[in-house]
C-alpha cells in the first residue's frame, strides 16, 4: 500500500507538473501571431490580404506584392464593400460586365460559419423545428421540442412537458412513407430568430440515405435527396441564406464540401476538399461571383477563391500564421472539442 | 490450526525483561541525539527515565511507543520488535501521550465506551468508574472542557481500565497542580504494585518520581549516565563539602571516576558522588589533594539527580 | 471495533455533517426552486430553449459548494486527530492502522455520498415535472464533476491534514490545487462525460495518499 501510494503520488505530481509548467511557461513566452484577414478580388483575380504590420499598422496588398489604399481595397471588393461604395457614391454601373444593383449584391451576399468545437459539441438531443410557412415575418421558437426514438420521432410540448402523439404519428408516418430509417444518424439544423426564413432539417437515415425534413403549417414536408453515386454524407449543414439557392452543404467522408440546391434537390461537388468539420474550422464570405473560403486548423489557414456558379476552385493560398513560442505539454480542454480528456499539446 | 498457532504467536512473549533496547541511535537530521544506547527494564519494574531538556526522552518514548523509527538499533516490547508488533499486541501497551491528551471530543462515558471495544476479555469498567467518581465532572461533560488535573485522570482511568502488562507514560506530571500529581502517582504506584505491571515513564518533576519509581535511567547529552535501583543509587550517591585548599584548580578533579560536577562556593568545595569515601579520599590523595575534613550528606533523588548532570 | 471506530468519526463530524447536509440540500432546493419560477415567469418553452440553445443549465453556482462541503469535512474530521497528536491514540488501537485509516476515509466518503446523493435525488425528482428526461440527465451529468471535486477535496485535504510537516503539507496543498483546478477546467456542460469515470478512478485511488501520510506519522517525521 506504501509502496502504491508513492507511486500514484510520484504520477500525480508528474502529471500535474506536465501540465502546470508549460502553461505558466506558454502564458508567459507566448505572443499570438495575428492572422490577415485575407478576401478574393474577382477583379483581380487575386486575394487581397489585410495584415497588421509592426511598424506601418494595417497594410493591404495582393499576393503579388502590390498594396493598396484603403479606397482602393473597397473598389476591389466591391460585393464586401457595397454599402461603403454606395455611400461614398463610387458604386459602378456594371460589374464584370454585368448591371448589378447594390441591393441585388446585398440579397446574395452571405456568410457560413463551423466551428470544429460547434460539430463536436454535447449537444442533447433535442432537436426543434421551425415552422417553415407561419405566414409571419419574424421567425419564431416552436413550441414543442422533437425527440428521435428508435422507432419514430415525439414531440414533446414544452408547456406541459408531454408528448404530443397525435403530431408524433403524423410526422412519423410521414417519414416513414418517403423510406427513412429510424433512428437518424445525423440531424442538421439552425433554430434561431435571427434568420430570413426556414429551411427544416437535413437528416441522414440509419441506412445513410439524406432526407429533408420541414414543417410547413404544423405538417410535415419530408423529401427524400438521392445522393450521386459512391457519395457517403458525413455531415450536414442547413443554410438559410437570403437568396434561398441552396439547401444546404454537406461533407462526405472524402472530406469534400457538396452544395445541396434548394430548388432540384441536386448535390454539387464543390471546389472545398480536405476539410474535415471535427477537426476544422470553415468560414465562407460568398456573393454573387465567388467565395472566399477559410479552412483552419491550429497549424495552417488555408483560402479558397471558390467561382459561385460552376462551384469550382479558382484560386488557394496557404498561410502559416507565426504561433510564437509553444512549449507542448499536458492539457485537458482542446480548442476543436469541448470534451475534456487528457491530451498532449 | 493455522488460527491458533497465530494466535500464540500474538501472545506477549515470556522474557524477562518486558522491554529490551539495544544500541538505540538517534538524529534529527544531523543533530545526534544519542547512540548506541542500550536498557532494558525486567518484568513488575516501575522504571522512570530521566534527563534535562534535550537528552532525549521524547525520543526514547517516542521510539519506544513505535512512533519514531529509531536511526540505528532495535528495540522490543514484551518480544516483539516494536516497529514490526503485531497490532494485537497493542493492547499489552497503555500509552499516555504527553499532557494526557484524549479525544476531546468525547465525554467520560462516550471515551470509555469507545475503548472499552477495543479491549474485549480485558477492560475493567470499574476501574475506570472508580476514578472518575472522584472527579466532579457531569458524565456528559465534554474532556475539552475539562482541567488539566481532571484530563489526566480520565487518562489514567482508561489506562487502569485497559490493565496493559507495559504502561508507558510521557511525561505525566505535565501541567498537574500538586494534588493531582499525588493523586495520579499514589492510584499509579497502587495500581502496578498489586498487578505486577511494567511501568516505563519519564517526568520534570523528580520528587514524584521518587515515591514512584523502582529503577531510574538517568541520561545525559548523548548517553546514560546512570541506570540503577533508585535504592541503590540514594544509597550510594552523596553530597561531599569540604574546604577547599589554597589556590585550589577545580581542574585538579577534572576526569575523576565516580566523582561529579565539582563546584567551588566561597571557598567550598561541593560535589557528588557515587563512590564510597575511602574511595573518593584515595582518588583526590592520588591528584595531590589531602583533604581532612570531607563531610558527606544523604541526599534526595532530585539532588542526586542534579548532581549527576549538573546545574547547566 | 469498526463499529467504535465509525462512533468516534460521527462524534467527531455529526454536527457539522447535519449542517453540511441542510446547506447542500437547501442550495439545490433554492436553484430548483428558482428553475421553477423562471418557468412560472417566462414559460415552460423559454427555459428549454435557453437549455436547448445556449447551454445554460441554470445550477453553476452550485460547482463549488461540495468542493468546500468536502474540504471542511476533512478538517472537521482530521483535524481533531493531529491536534496534540491525537493520531498516536487512535494508531495506537489494538487493530490494524491500515484498516482504522481506510474505516475512517471511508466513513467521510460514505457521508459525503449520502449528503451529495441526497441533493442529487432533490434535484433529480424536482426537475422532473418540468424537463425532459435528456434535459435532466444534462443538467445531473454536468454537476457530476463537482460532486466528485467534493470527494477529490475530501480525501486530499485528509492526506494534507495527516501529513506532519508543514514543508511536505504546503507542497502538498500546492499539489491537491492544481488536482482540484482539473474538476474545474470547462464548464461547458457534460464536457467531462469522457473523462469521468477516468477522473471518478483518480479521485478514489487519492485515498490511498492518506497511508502516506499515516506513515510518515508513524515513523516520526516532523520540521
Amino acid at each position: 500500500m506504501k509502496t502504491f501510494s508513492k507511486i500514484y503520488l510520484g504520477f500525480l505530481t508528474l502529471a500535474m507538473l506536465l501540465w502546470a509548467m508549460p502553461w505558466a511557461i506558454n502564458f508567459a513566452l507566448s505572443r499570438p501571431g495575428r492572422s490577415p484577414f485575407v478576401m478574393y478580388s474577382p477583379l483581380i483575380k487575386d486575394f487581397i490580404l489585410y495584415s497588421h504590420d509592426e511598424t506601418n499598422g494595417l497594410k493591404r496588398h495582393d499576393t503579388q506584392g502590390n498594396t493598396y489604399t484603403e479606397a482602393q481595397a473597397d473598389s476591389l471588393l466591391p460585393t464586401f464593400y457595397v454599402r461603403q461604395l454606395v455611400t461614398d457614391g463610387r458604386w459602378p454601373d456594371t460589374l464584370l460586365g454585368r448591371h448589378v444593383t447594390p441591393h441585388e449584391v446585398q440579397r446574395t451576399n452571405f456568410s457560413f460559419r463551423s466551428n470544429a468545437a460547434d460539430v463536436n459539441a454535447i449537444g442533447v438531443e433535442l432537436y426543434m423545428l421551425q415552422e417553415a410557412m407561419s405566414g409571419r415575418v419574424e421567425m419564431e421558437l416552436p413550441s414543442d421540442v422533437l425527440r428521435f426514438t428508435p422507432n419514430g420521432l415525439e414531440f414533446i410540448d414544452m408547456a406541459s412537458n408531454t408528448v404530443d402523439a397525435e403530431k408524433s404519428q403524423r410526422f412519423t408516418e410521414t417519414l416513414k412513407a418517403k423510406g427513412f430509417a429510424f433512428p437518424p444518424r445525423h440531424i442538421a439544423s439552425n433554430p434561431s430568430t435571427r434568420k430570413d426564413y426556414d429551411n427544416g432539417m437535413l437528416l441522414l437515415d440509419a441506412q445513410n440515405q439524406l432526407f429533408h425534413l420541414k414543417q410547413l403549417r404544423g405538417r410535415p414536408y419530408a423529401r427524400h435527396v438521392e445522393l450521386p453515386e459512391g457519395l457517403e454524407p458525413r455531415q450536414l449543414f442547413v443554410t438559410e441564406f437570403r437568396d434561398r439557392q441552396l439547401l444546404g452543404l454537406l461533407c462526405d467522408a472524402e472530406n469534400t464540401l457538396w452544395a445541396l440546391r434548394a430548388n432540384d434537390y441536386t448535390l454539387h461537388r464543390t471546389g472545398i476538399t480536405r476539410f474535415d468539420p471535427q477537426r476544422d474550422n470553415i468560414s465562407i464570405v460568398g456573393n454573387m461571383f465567388d467565395w472566399t473560403v477559410r479552412i483552419s486548423t491550429p497549424q495552417t489557414e488555408r483560402w479558397l477563391a471558390i467561382d459561385a456558379t460552376s462551384l469550382q476552385l479558382i484560386d488557394t493560398l496557404t498561410i502559416s500564421p507565426n504561433r510564437g513560442f509553444h512549449m507542448p505539454g499536458l492539457c485537458f480542454g482542446s480548442p476543436t472539442s469541448p470534451h475534456l480528456r487528457p491530451r498532449w499539446r | 490450526m493455522q488460527a491458533e498457532q497465530h494466535k500464540i504467536e500474538q501472545q506477549p512473549k515470556h522474557a524477562e525483561n518486558v522491554i529490551e533496547c539495544q544500541n538505540l541511535s538517534h538524529r534529527y537530521g544531523k543533530r545526534l541525539i544519542y547512540k548506541d544506547l542500550s536498557f532494558s527494564v525486567p518484568r513488575g519494574r516501575i522504571l522512570g527515565l530521566l534527563g534535562k531538556n534535550g537528552t532525549g526522552k521524547t525520543t526514547t518514548i517516542n521510539i519506544l511507543s513505535g512512533y519514531l523509527a529509531p536511526t540505528a538499533g532495535c528495540c522490543t516490547i514484551l518480544g516483539y520488535d516494536v516497529r514490526h508488533m503485531p497490532h494485537t499486541m497493542r493492547r499489552h501497551i497503555g500509552l499516555l501521550i504527553e499532557g494526557h491528551v484524549q479525544y476531546q471530543f468525547m465525554n467520560i462515558e462516550q471515551i470509555e465506551r469507545f475503548y472499552a471495544a477495543f479491549y474485549p476479555n480485558q477492560w475493567r469498567r470499574d476501574a475506570y468508574y472508580e476514578l472518575m467518581r472522584k472527579l466532579r465532572v457531569a458524565p456528559k461533560q465534554r474532556i475539552s472542557r475539562m482541567s488539566c488535573g481532571q484530563r489526566s485522570q480520565v487518562a489514567l482511568g482508561l489506562i487502569l481500565a485497559q490493565n496493559p502488562q507495559l504502561l508507558v507514560l510521557d511525561d505525566f506530571s505535565l501541567g498537574l497542580d500538586p494534588g493531582y500529581r499525588r493523586l495520579f502517582v499514589d492510584y499509579l504506584r497502587e495500581y502496578a504494585r498489586a498487578e505486577q505491571r511494567t511501568v516505563f515513564l519519564t517526568s520534570h518533576i523528580i520528587q514524584d518520581m521518587e515515591r514512584l519509581i523502582d529503577d531510574c535511567i538517568i541520561m545525559d547529552y548523548g548517553r546514560i549516565l546512570v541506570q540503577r535501583p533508585v535504592r541503590d543509587l540514594l544509597s550510594l550517591t552523596r553530597s561531599y563539602t569540604c574546604p577547599a585548599p589554597d589556590r585550589f584548580d577545580l581542574k585538579t578533579l577534572d576526569n575523576l571516576n565516580g566523582i561529579y560536577h565539582p563546584e567551588l562556593n566561597r571557598g567550598t568545595l561541593e560535589f557528588t558522588a557515587t563512590i564510597p569515601l575511602g574511595q573518593i579520599e584515595l582518588l583526590l590523595k592520588q591528584r595531590g589533594l589531602e583533604i581532612d575534613a570531607l563531610k558527606s550528606r544523604k541526599i534526595n533523588l532530585e539532588d542526586a539527580f542534579i548532581g549527576l548532570t549538573g546545574k547547566y | 471495533m469498526l463499529k467504535s471506530i465509525i462512533l468516534k468519526e460521527w462524534l467527531k463530524t455529526r454536527w457539522y455533517l447535519i449542517f453540511a447536509a441542510i446547506v447542500t440540500i437547501a442550495y439545490s432546493a433554492f436553484l430548483m426552486l428558482r428553475m421553477h419560477r423562471a418557468i412560472d415567469l417566462k414559460g415552460a418553452a423559454h427555459i428549454w430553449e435557453v437549455m436547448l440553445l445556449r447551454d445554460t443549465i441554470f445550477i453553476n453556482s452550485l460547482s463549488v459548494l461540495p468542493l468546500l462541503v468536502g474540504l471542511v469535512l476533512a478538517l472537521m474530521q482530521f483535524y481533531p486527530e493531529m491536534q496534540r497528536k491525537c493520531l498516536k491514540l487512535t494508531l495506537h488501537l489494538p487493530f490494524s492502522r491500515m484498516q482504522t485509516t481506510l474505516a475512517m476515509l471511508l466513513y467521510g466518503l460514505l457521508a459525503l455520498v449520502l449528503c451529495f446523493a441526497m441533493s442529487f435525488i432533490l434535484m433529480r425528482l424536482s426537475m422532473q415535472t418540468i424537463l425532459p428526461p435528456e434535459l435532466i440527465k444534462h443538467v445531473l451529468l454536468s454537476s457530476l464533476p463537482w460532486f466528485t471535486a467534493g470527494i477529490a477535496a475530501y480525501l486530499l485535504g485528509a492526506w494534507v491534514i495527516l501529513e506532519p510537516t508543514w514543508k511536505r503539507r504546503i507542497a502538498y496543498i500546492l499539489l491537491s490545487a492544481l488536482l482540484l483546478r482539473v474538476f474545474f477546467v470547462s464548464d461547458t456542460p457534460e464536457a467531462y462525460n469522457q473523462f469521468m469515470p477516468w477522473l471518478a478512478l483518480l479521485t478514489l485511488l487519492c485515498a490511498s495518499l492518506s497511508w502516506l501520510s499515516v506513515h510518515r506519522f508513524i515513523d516520526g517525521q516532523q520540521d
